[in-house]
């Protein structure tokens, strides 16, 4: 019974300090100016939400807003839709091939973003589209395009090779098949991949910093511009922060089972 | 069957070959870059340099100093990582109530957005108003100047990320815990062994390869890392915080060196893939022998 009584306890204790970062953000953000930053921390407050209502007059914060929801949807967009074509002739191949087609996809996430950041950078100050969303729309959809084969592979592998024979031996051609048999049996996965790139797209900063402009700036990008002002308004800030990531945890729960799956073929698969 | 009339190849063919060919593009484009003298502010001056780059990265101290840096953020951020994420699985290797939910909540750190996370971090060690300086302060200890000091701040942001990333390695680990095999472990237990030696010879050894598996991805992340020292430090105080990657980014957005900031790009591309190599080669002994 002690033993119990001290693993929940040590269970509370970690879970406390996996979780307090977050609710500390979010209440931060619930906080009146007077609350922020009051030493020994008020726990007990009244809640408000007129950093929310700062921000969401923020156009600034509006405009990024729209610009993280229109690059992510669609370069993860083009990603699924290439990444399924590209997984589904790959699952038809011998094994031996598909495994060095495969490793040649993963080596290409291994090198850091900086190599290609810079000639796009360059090239695209040259041309004058630094301001523009297709560059960062086709630059994330390169980048996930590798990640969106990896996952949609092993998807694909769980579907039964008989249900393509037997499709192919009624006559149907290859496009058919993949449209009409391997789409819908894999919608779950393909949905997941999906998801999962949005998510990648949504928090990514490193690339986002260099090639957007003025106009294109996604959240991550436009929540920095609030550290260089006269101090950080933590207030706005926090709530800021919170708009940004909550979408994001209540997509992230929805896939919950295949994020480990996923950021392992991010990297490497074993 | 696949025969050379397979229409299935033209469904991957042309999108690997199209990748294939862009990254071989960019590279061959990186590399002449690099040979040259290529900087947004001295235009005009675009002239062949050699290996003046290659020479300059290796005889610059603030590189070699970030590369330093580099190696052991990268060092103690996945040893840290994978030990104490595998010290949770085995504490957390038992039925209890809530243990779906904790699975769910361990998500949280890895899908919240890095900027944020460092935000956050920033705002807990604030010198005069952050939570880790009242936690001390509570324990009359303190204060510390966590970003603002040079010896200490390189600690606080591999602290925020032990925090974000400690929950992937616990995640990852304990599925592969959870399909393995219990027999032999039950064999162990009937053989009257005790349970730190169940632990140690029989358990740990089945966890080997997705221990391996985590770290490489781990040193791969941490050799990247960026978000957080941007956010956090900006590389500062005094340099402390910068690795070979902020260090780039510096070169080529702050100097518009780009020729410079190629070089350091493509040492760092050799230098993950030495690294990987290298830890592949330890984790992974004879492959295939398991």
């Amino acid at each position: 019974m002690e033993r119990r009584i001290l693993f929940y306890a040590a269970l509370v204790v970690l879970m406390v300090a996996v979780l307090f970062p977050l609710y500390w953000i979010v209440a931060t953000s619930l906080k009146a100016p007077r609350d922020t930053f009051t030493i020994p921390p008020v726990w007990l407050f009244e809640p408000t939400l007129d950093n929310y209502r700062k921000i969401l007059a923020n156009q600034t914060f509006l405009n990024a807003f729209a610009n993280s929801f229109l690059t992510s949807i669609t370069s993860s967009a083009i990603a699924v839709a290439v990444g399924c074509l590209a997984a589904y002739g790959l699952v038809a191949q011998e094994p031996a091939h598909l495994r060095s087609q495969e490793k040649f996809i993963l080596s290409l996430r291994i090198a850091p973003p900086l190599l290609f950041v810079i000639p796009v950078y360059f090239l695209a100050s040259r041309i004058g589209a630094l301001n523009q969303h297709w560059l960062l729309i086709a630059v994330y959809a390169f980048v996930n395009v590798p990640f969106a084969i990896s996952l949609l592979i092993t998807f694909f592998n769980d579907i039964p090779r008989e249900l393509r024979d037997a499709a192919r031996v009624d006559g149907a051609r290859e496009f058919t098949v993949f449209r009409k048999v391997f789409l819908p049996a894999a919608r779950g996965g393909i949905v997941a991949t999906m998801i999962l790139c949005v998510l990648f797209t949504w928090n990514e900063f490193f690339v986002a910093l260099m090639l957007t402009g003025r106009n294109t700036q996604t959240l991550p990008v436009s929540i920095t511009s609030f550290l260089t002002f006269q101090g950080i308004q933590w207030g706005m800030l926090t709530a800021a922060g919170s708009l940004i990531m909550l979408p994001m945890i209540v997509l992230g729960l929805l896939v919950q089972g295949q994020i480990v799956r996923g950021l392992t073929l991010g990297s490497v698969k074993g | 069957m696949t025969t050379l009339d397979d229409p299935t190849r033209f469904f991957h063919r042309p999108i690997v070959t199209a990748l294939a060919a862009t990254s071989a593009v960019l590279t061959a484009y990186v590399v002449w870059l690099t040979t040259r003298d290529v900087s947004l502010l001295r235009s005009g001056r675009d002239v062949f340099v050699g290996a003046d780059n290659y020479t300059r990265i290796f005889t610059d101290p603030r590189a070699v100093a970030a590369l330093w840096r580099t190696v052991l953020f990268t060092v103690l951020a996945t040893v840290i990582e994978v030990v104490l994420g595998l010290a949770v699985v085995l504490f957390l290797d038992r039925d209890f109530v809530a243990k779906r939910l904790v699975r769910t909540l361990l998500l949280v750190p890895i899908i919240m957005t890095p900027v944020v996370v460092g935000l956050t971090w920033r705002f807990i060690f604030d010198p005069a108003t952050g939570m880790a300086n009242y936690l001390l302060s509570v324990l009359h200890l303190g204060p510390v100047d966590w970003l603002g000091s040079t010896h200490v701040a390189f600690f606080s942001v591999l602290i925020a990320d032990v925090w974000q990333w400690t929950p992937f390695v616990i995640l990852l680990v304990m599925a592969a815990l959870e399909s393995a095999p219990t027999d032999p472990l039950d064999a162990a237990r009937v053989d009257g062994a005790r349970e730190w030696q169940v632990t140690w010879y029989v358990l740990l050894p089945m966890l080997r390869r997705a221990l391996a598996v985590v770290a490489l991805i781990r040193a791969i992340d941490s050799i990247k890392a960026f978000d957080l020292f941007y956010i956090m430090t900006r590389g500062g105080p005094a340099l402390s915080t910068e690795t070979l990657n902020y260090y780039g980014y510096v070169a080529a957005f702050t100097n518009f060196d780009i020729s410079y900031a190629l070089t350091i790009a493509l040492v760092l591309t050799v230098f993950t893939n030495v690294a990987l190599l290298a830890m592949y080669g330890v984790l992974f002994p004879k492959a295939g022998d398991r």
